[in-house]
């Protein structure tokens, strides 16, 4: 499975940047996440309760920052499993770019799904997956957006 | 004495053999009365579920149970640490390999039992699934055989020695450690020697995809263990109890006779429950330890992806003729997915069941089939949906090739078949592969089947509208697709047949009630088939007492007579003749009953009907319903009180069932959507015991041939994983997709049957696979088309249409 999109975020790049890096933020903008929890500088842990068609469940899995890319790119992958739900492997490829005050975000995502997830799920796996990654950079700029105005 | 009813109402009182008696059985069906397992509670009754693995192949560094054993209501969660002490955490399988019952170590297909978890109520259990923690290491996944036979990842390391050699399978020699079997028939040089010779040659190689009888009921149990008495009682959907009991005693060490197996009402079969299920295990030693009753259901997703799957062959074929049409050798390898453990159900000495009937209904002098089984990361099965084992395979490798061949010659294929037909005069006919077909006659059914259709004009209507077609007038094209089939059926004579040395013969037992009605049981288990309806009809024509006064019973071990359960078509060739067996027994005695009652020789009454009449003086009589309560309340010389008997069945041959079959569909070649304007089947199954459960019978077979060869599989991703686990992705006709039939018949008894009956539960599947796959191919051959695999969903024929060129 794969996605795509870009977004422009009404915040300057290197308060994007390390946006992307607060593990506060991205708790608050995960659709469904419960724990989040930063490991060292580039290892992070994280509990999500995720629902894809008649499939629920709780996911734990940790996801590696491959930061040397920065400030205006950055990768990750991780990897998550939800017990009799399912597992999923995968990783993203983020680009930054400065337009001014605001940043174009540019998302390039790739997934394994296996389980019940991967029967029950297969037709919805990539539209869920499209609407989550969608809300996930709607809650970010809404965060990032909320906080120029504060 | 005088009768004030004629012999032909005496025969239609009856309901004997050729009366369309309506089915017993539907009384509770229809009206929710039904008793299946799932219906069975009992008090105290705990229930399993399963937690499954969602990997295809993966090694298990640990389970964790403690958080599943905390949920208030979990009584016991087992895996196979639990099982090992009792010899319990594998199994054999019916093909003579073994599988684990819980994993053992490593898992080796999505959806594998992993631990057993036993609670309150199906809920409790479902969330204590949910709470038991495996930690898997993945490994290399293989679902391609072709693959698996190549690659150094090891699925199965029980069967590789710890020098790396690799020791002999069941059915001897393995070239590799994922590979399970060879089986050879026929003489291959001989038959290389013919094709390489040959004016004409065609080849091809097909893949019948792998999909899954999917029965209406999942498969489940209820065991309760009577610890006071020492009694195992298990309900189960079980198409072969007797056979369950006998492999659970040998397991459980318990005594055949402290073990009762009953199969209730089942909703379907089609093959999916004949194996063993690691379910029924777990549920027995669940009750064993809990001391009480633990019943196991599956749910649809388990049924799809656990459960035995039916196909999976890569078949390879060469078949050789001269210019005429008339042909001199078949040449056949199959390539045959077998999964993880080889759990086929098939006779032990048929590794690949039936499949060397794959020479058809053609008189082909010499031929050979290789079948190489080969495990991956799959399901284990291999069962035959509706099907004798492995038959469907057979036909339609033979009937594609025969198109084919057609396409080669440039010929037409019902002529290429006339051509090749196995003649009337040739039976019995021993094919190249070995068996001997009883009676036949082919030509005459296929003329007939032609005619019925106006075959001439069908092909002058389709050449017209390839001319449409090309001119642009029309987007639709049209097919007719041809087959006849042979179908192999009643496994079988035990000198050949058995299943884990359990020889295929079959019983039935009589009784006769004092008042003139009876009870007979039989080995068998009908699971729609209407057993209780045609069965009392075999008895009432051959002891001359109303079917309706006679209850057919089945299924309880206890009091139904040993044999071996109903798939392969075998009920009626096998256990109907026994019934007809021990009718006559009964009809015997009741002979010198009524030749004492009348005061005459035995040898001066004769049978009519339902009485015996002294010969030459119909007038002078005894009712069968006299004689029987004679036979109990009346003392007579020479004779015990009483009239009951028993005949166990080993049927000297099989049953050769046989049919033509036409298709007509027009396709719409821009969405793909395949519309069946017209489909004829003529069957012929011998002597018919009930025309309309006939008729039933094979409407129900052609749709779930539809089934298959437009839609229904069982599809696995690279990762193995299921891709068709639920209703919403794996295809199940509705009366929507059903186009209406029509049915017609021929009758040739077989010869060696005592009523010259066949069976035909299962050919309207084996025929109707190929018809409805060869009217898709037909209607592409005009624009190029020779062969494109099942099954043939929308998208895939649109993906013809558009290989082809159709779409502009």
């Amino acid at each position: 499975m794969e996605l795509n999109d870009q977004i422009t975020i009404n915040a300057p790049m290197a308060r994007v940047y390390a946006a992307l890096n607060d593990p506060e933020i991205l708790r608050h903008c995960i659709p469904g996440c419960e724990e989040l929890t930063q490991l060292s500088d580039t290892e992070l842990q994280a509990k999500i309760l995720l629902k894809v068609g008649p499939v629920k469940a709780r996911f734990s899995g940790d996801v590696q920052l491959d930061k040397s890319g920065a400030p205006d790119a950055f990768s990750l992958t991780g990897q998550g499993n939800g017990g009799v739900a399912g597992h999923a492997t995968g990783g993203a490829d983020v680009t930054l770019i400065a337009d001014g005050e605001t940043t174009i975000l540019t998302y390039d995502a790739k997934a394994k799904i296996g389980g019940k997830l991967a029967q029950l799920g297969s037709r919805l796996i990539q539209s869920t997956s499209k609407k989550l990654a969608a809300k996930f950079f709607q809650s970010f700029a809404e965060a990032l957006d909320a906080e120029k105005v504060g | 004495m005088k009768d004030d009813i004629t012999r032909e109402e005496r025969v239609a009182g009856l309901k004997g053999m050729g009366c369309s008696r309506k089915r017993v059985e539907d009384a509770r069906f229809t009206q929710g009365k039904g008793n299946y397992v799932d219906d069975i509670k009992l008090p105290g009754m705990l229930h399993g579920d399963f937690v499954r693995s969602p990997y295809a192949h993966a090694r298990i560094k640990s389970i964790n149970i403690d958080a599943a054993m905390a949920l208030p209501g979990v009584v016991a969660v087992l895996t196979a640490k639990d099982l090992e002490p009792l010899g319990l955490h594998w199994m054999p399988t019916l093909a003579g390999d073994k599988q684990m019952v819980l994993a053992d170590g490593k898992v080796l297909f999505q959806g594998q039992e992993v631990a057993f978890v036993v609670a309150s109520d199906r809920y409790v259990a479902a969330d204590a699934v949910e709470l038991v923690e495996v930690d898997y290491e993945e490994l290399e996944v293989l679902v391609d055989p072709f693959k698996s036979l190549q690659s150094d990842v090891v699925l199965r390391e029980d069967l590789v020695a710890e020098d790396g050699s690799i020791p002999n399978g069941a059915h001897g020699p393995r070239k590799h450690p994922n590979h399970i079997f060879t089986w050879e028939v026929g003489e291959e040089e001989a038959t290389n020697q013919v094709i390489d010779n040959a004016e004409v040659v065609a080849t091809e190689e097909m893949y019948y995809h792998r999909t899954h009888p999917c029965p209406l009921e999942t498969c489940g149990s209820v065991a309760s263990m009577d610890k006071v008495n020492g009694k195992l009682t298990l309900w189960g959907t079980f198409q072969a109890p007797h056979v369950v009991r006998t492999v659970a005693s040998i397991l459980s060490g318990i005594e055949e006779h402290n073990i009762r197996v009953v199969s209730p009402d089942i909703g379907g079969g089609f093959g999916n429950k004949v194996g063993v299920y690691p379910g029924y295990v777990c549920s027995i030693v669940a009750s064993i330890v809990t001391g009480v009753p633990v019943k196991w259901v599956e749910d649809r997703m388990e049924n799809l992806m656990s459960t035995a799957f039916a196909r999976d062959y890569w078949m390879k074929g060469k078949i050789s003729a001269t210019k005429e049409g008339k042909i001199t050798g078949l040449h056949c390898h199959v390539t045959a997915d077998h999964g993880a453990f080889d759990a086929c159900a098939d006779p032990t000495k048929f590794p690949a069941g039936f499949m060397n009937i794959c020479t058809g209904s053609y008189d082909i002098p010499v031929a050979y089939l290789g079948v190489d089984g080969v495990y991956t990361n799959k399901a284990p099965g291999g069962v035959s949906y509706r099907c004798s084992f492995r038959v469907t395979e057979a036909v339609y490798f033979i009937e594609r090739m025969i198109e084919v061949l057609a396409i080669e010659l440039n010929m037409d294929p019902a002529k290429l078949r006339s051509i090749n037909f196995i003649k009337k005069e040739q039976f019995p006919y021993t094919a190249a592969l070995g068996w001997e077909y009883d009676s036949g006659d082919y030509q005459t059914a296929w003329d007939k089947a032609l005619a019925a259709v106006d075959y001439t004009g069908l092909r002058a209507e389709q050449a017209q509208r390839v001319e449409d077609f090309k001119a642009g007038k029309t987007r639709k094209v049209m097919g007719i697709g041809l087959s006849f089939f042979t179908e192999i059926v009643g496994a079988g004579p035990v000198k050949n047949c058995d299943i884990l040395g359990m020889g295929m013969f079959d019983s039935c037992e009589i009784r006769i009630h004092p008042t003139g009605s009876a009870v007979a049981r039989l080995g068998t288990i009908s699971q729609g088939q209407g057993h209780a309806t045609t069965f009392a009809q075999i008895l009432a024509t051959e002891i001359g007492l109303p079917a309706d006064s006679i209850t057919i019973e089945e299924g309880d071990t206890d009091t139904a007579p040993y044999g071996l359960g109903t798939y392969g078509s075998r009920s009626t060739p096998v256990a109907g003749a026994a019934t007809a067996m021990a009718g006559r027994k009964i009809r015997a005695k009741a002979q010198m009953i009524a030749a004492y009652l009348l005061e005459v020789h035995d040898d001066d009454v004769e049978f009519d009907v339902d009485r015996f009449v002294v010969k030459g003086a119909p007038e002078r009589f005894k009712t069968m319903k006299d004689i029987a309560y004679a036979a109990y309340h009346q003392a007579i010389p020479g004779l015990e009180p009483g009239l009951e008997a028993v005949s166990y069945y080993d049927p000297p041959n099989m049953t050769y069932p046989f049919g033509a079959y036409v298709c007509v569909m027009d396709i719409d070649v821009d969405t793909g959507v395949p519309e069946i304007r017209r489909f004829y089947a003529l069957d012929d199954c011998g002597t018919r015991i009930n025309p309309m459960v006939i008729e039933g019978q094979i409407h129900g077979g052609l749709t779930e041939a539809l089934a298959v060869a437009l839609g229904q599989e069982i599809a696995y991703d690279d990762m193995g994983n299921v891709k068709t686990g639920t209703l919403m992705d794996f295809f199940l006709p509705t009366a929507w997709e059903v186009p209406n039939y029509e049915t017609d018949f021929t009758v040739t008894p077989s010869p060696h049957h005592p009523i010259g009956a066949k069976g035909v539960g299962e050919s309207p599947h084996v025929g109707g696979v190929p018809c409805f796959s060869n009217a898709v191919q037909d209607a592409f051959r005009p624009f190029g088309n020779r062969h494109t695999n099942m099954p043939h969903d929308h998208w895939r024929i649109w993906q013809t249409a558009n290989s082809l060129g159709m779409h502009g």
